[in-house]
């Protein structure tokens, strides 16, 4: 639920033009009334000589009529000049302003009660009744402003839509919107409005209205939730307290529901952008392998059929381009990778897992490169379930095996580790090669950095920079532990399902 | 087995053409295709043991083709990946291929896989245990690879036949992953679980009455597969009208 509170607006004001209009304007009802009420003496008084009952209750009969047409001040003067003139002309002694029965005295006191009170009724009723059209235009146009901005176009600055919208909803002089979270300023309405920014964003800033009477401008904050998220400045507005904050509530969901959408449209570019740039990483991937494919699959053909019979050093011309061919493949492959995750853009798919399932897959992915070579893996039953990307984790699990059987001797054994460790799972991958001096174990992780001596030729230097992209976005951890001549200990930490959040 | 026809679908010239070269030594019969419209049009002609599918083509991609072809056809697939990615991988298995090879692939490697989908199963399933079936509402046709489960009848491909008739032959056993995968791929498998969940879900929606619920064809966690074969008692002797 959204609340929206503000100190109380003055409800109207008056320019020295418009008052001084409305002020001629009830001199002229009030002669208008004085008129009536001598037409009404004269014809009784010279032409038709009734009695003073009589005169009386045609006297009542003007004064209602024009309290009802008319306002209270009308009614008022009628009703006095009204008694004047009953007492002067009707009532004994007839021409004085004195009155000799007492029981007259009662008559024209009852009279002008009656007359007073019937004024007041009516002004009253008639007040009432504008007061409840006026309420009613105001409801109008509130929700002729909520339907306008509900169906707002999408494609066009919200906060200018919303200041369109009450200028053509509401008949103000001047509206400007100050919009704290783009802070911007929108102006609408017929009548140019002074530069009001500073005052604006004071209202935001401090919460409070602001009105300036002498030029008829209100400057009220517009609170989301008690946050004020930006400020609407009114000039020529006749508003009731009620409906201005009504207007503000509208204005101030107006704004929020276009900051919304505006979240939404930005994940939704950043979605297509992501997809365009793998779809273009996939077609480059297809355009490199596809002669590869053509060159691998030739000269492994002629390699494998012995029945070609080829010579010795033909056979080691051949073997050198299948080698260069599965080279260039990893390095299509591995660059493909990295620019498909590297800057950390890119959308993770977590998922529960077993640390030994995602173990027994990398194994799987990696068997044809194994050379026969014995990987042992150790994981206790009991690891809890982690909570990753599967592919990207046996991603990592693959470079680090694919490295480990690169940088050590054929024959010496690997071995694969999973356990838990300050309550997460550690998965390490034990080689026993020549080790990574001290000075490199921290320049391994970077992009195209391949260790000194020429086996390490035989890398991409893209795999641990790739594993490294994957931990950073998984938000954990790769680190090596290693020293010369004895071996290198690469690991990697995981969440656990329960950290992830995940049930 | 080395007069097969194989049927390749590639948009590359040079692949179609180290292709031909090398599979026509090995002495298989080839045709080529260059796009899915095309070879779908060829397979209608003429009957071919085997269609080396590309994954990654203009026009109908790869994986729409298959589809097509197994639309209509238990023709052998094996699909030629650019990715080695799992989701595709399992993609290509879910569309209805039989075997995948990931591009750039070694000729011994992919004359293996060929072998390998089509080699067939020497040992076709007791034909009491057929009769025992049929009695459930499942009637197994051995010579056209036609099942029909409670008045649906559907065809199936020779891989799926022969792992069936693999799980059929040995009923109310479990069979583990790597025994099945070798017997019915071949000796070079052994670690590819993701074949066997595929082909299993194909087979279950074709004979399981409720393929959520299996009956028959029962998985036995970490350890493999089983057919279960109902028992014969007076109270199930009689089948569904």
């Amino acid at each position: 639920m959204i609340l929206i509170t503000g100190p109380a607006v003055p409800e109207r004001r008056f320019f020295p033009r418009l008052f001084l209009q409305q002020v001629l304007r009830v001199v002229g009802r009030v002669l208008a009334a004085l008129s009536l009420i001598a037409a009404i003496t004269f014809v009784l008084h010279r032409l038709l000589h009734v009695n003073a009952t009589t005169t009386g209750l045609c006297y009542l009969v003007a004064i209602l009529i024009i309290a009802t047409s008319g306002g209270l001040i009308e009614s008022t003067v009628a009703s006095l000049v009204a008694m004047l003139c009953l007492n002067y002309f009707f009532l004994p002694p007839i021409g004085t302003l004195t009155i000799a029965d007492p029981q007259n005295w009662v008559a024209l006191f009852a009279f002008l009660v009656t007359s007073l009170t019937a004024s007041q009724l009516s002004a009253r009723a008639k007040r009432r009744t504008k007061e409840a059209i006026d309420r009613q235009y105001e409801i109008e146009r509130l929700y002729s402003l909520s339907r306008g901005l509900l169906l707002t176009d999408a494609t066009k600055p919200m906060p200018q839509q919303v200041i369109q919208q009450i200028a053509q909803a509401f008949p103000f002089r001047a509206v400007t919107l100050y919009d704290r979270h783009r802070e911007e300023i929108h102006r609408g309405g017929e009548d140019d409005t002074p530069e009001l920014e500073g005052k604006l964003r004071e209202v935001a800033l401090r919460s409070t209205v602001f009105l300036d009477s002498p030029s008829g401008l209100t400057i009220t904050p517009v609170r989301l939730g008690g946050r004020p998220i930006g400020s609407l400045a009114i000039r020529g507005s006749s508003l009731s307290d009620a409906a201005l904050q009504s207007l503000l509530n509208l204005v101030a969901i107006g704004l929020e529901r276009a900051l919304s959408q505006e979240a939404v449209n930005l994940a939704e570019v950043s979605r297509q952008s992501e997809e365009l740039k793998s779809t273009l990483l996939d077609a480059i991937a297809h355009e490199f392998k596809t002669p590869l494919t053509s060159i691998k699959a030739v000269t492994t053909d002629l390699l494998s059929d012995p029945s070609y019979e080829l010579p010795e050093h033909q056979r080691e011309l051949i073997t050198i381009a299948v080698e260069g061919t599965d080279r260039l493949s990893r390095l299509v492959t591995d660059a493909i990778q990295l620019s498909r995750i590297e800057g950390g853009k890119f959308t993770l798919h977590r998922e529960i897992q077993f640390p030994s399932s995602l173990v027994s897959a990398a194994l799987r992915q990696m068997k044809s490169l194994m050379d026969g070579r014995e990987i042992t893996v150790s994981a206790r039953d009991d690891l809890p379930a982690v909570w990753v990307d599967a592919g990207l984790i046996q991603m990592v699990i693959t470079h680090l095996l694919d490295n480990a059987l690169k940088y050590s001797p054929s024959g010496s054994p690997i071995s694969i580790s999973a356990r838990t460790s300050d309550g997460r799972v550690m998965i390490c991958v034990i080689d026993q090669g020549p080790g990574i001096a001290e000075d490199e174990q921290s320049r391994i992780f970077d992009r195209f950095y391949r260790g000194k001596g020429e086996q390490n030729l035989k890398g991409t230097g893209m795999g641990l920079a790739i594993a490294r992209e994957i931990m950073d976005a998984h938000g954990e951890q790769i680190w090596v532990v290693s020293k010369p001549g004895e071996g290198s200990e690469f690991c990697f930490s995981l969440p656990t399902a329960r950290q992830g959040g995940n049930e | 087995m080395s007069t097969a026809r194989i049927l390749v679908i590639d948009d590359d010239p040079q692949i179609r053409r180290a292709m031909r070269a090398s599979l026509t030594a090995h002495d298989y019969q080839v045709t080529d295709a260059r796009t899915g419209e095309e070879g779908l049009e060829k397979l209608r002609s003429a009957g071919f043991d085997l269609v080396l599918l590309d994954m990654n083509m203009p026009g109908m991609g790869g994986i729409e083709t298959c589809r097509l072809i197994r639309s209509s056809s238990e023709v052998a697939i094996i699909m030629l990946t650019v990715s080695n990615s799992e989701k595709d991988k399992v993609g290509a298995l879910d569309a209805g291929a039989d075997d995948y090879v990931t591009k750039p692939f070694s000729m011994p490697e992919l004359l293996a896989r060929i072998r390998a989908t089509l080699r067939r199963l020497p040992q076709p399933p007791d034909p009491t245990d057929l009769r025992q079936l049929a009695s459930q509402g499942v009637e197994i046709d051995l010579s056209s690879r036609q099942i029909t489960v409670r008045g649906r009848t559907s065809h199936l491909t020779a891989k799926e036949f022969d792992l069936l008739s693999y799980l059929l032959a040995r009923p109310n056993k479990t069979i583990t992953h790597r025994e099945l995968l070798q017997a019915v791929w071949g000796p070079d498998y052994g670690d590819e679980l993701e074949y066997l969940r595929v082909f299993v879900n194909r087979l279950r929606k074709k004979i399981e009455p409720d393929p959520s619920k299996p009956q028959f064809l029962v998985t036995e966690a970490w350890a493999g597969y089983r057919f279960q074969l109902p028992k014969q008692s007076p109270l199930q002797g009689v089948s569904e009208p």
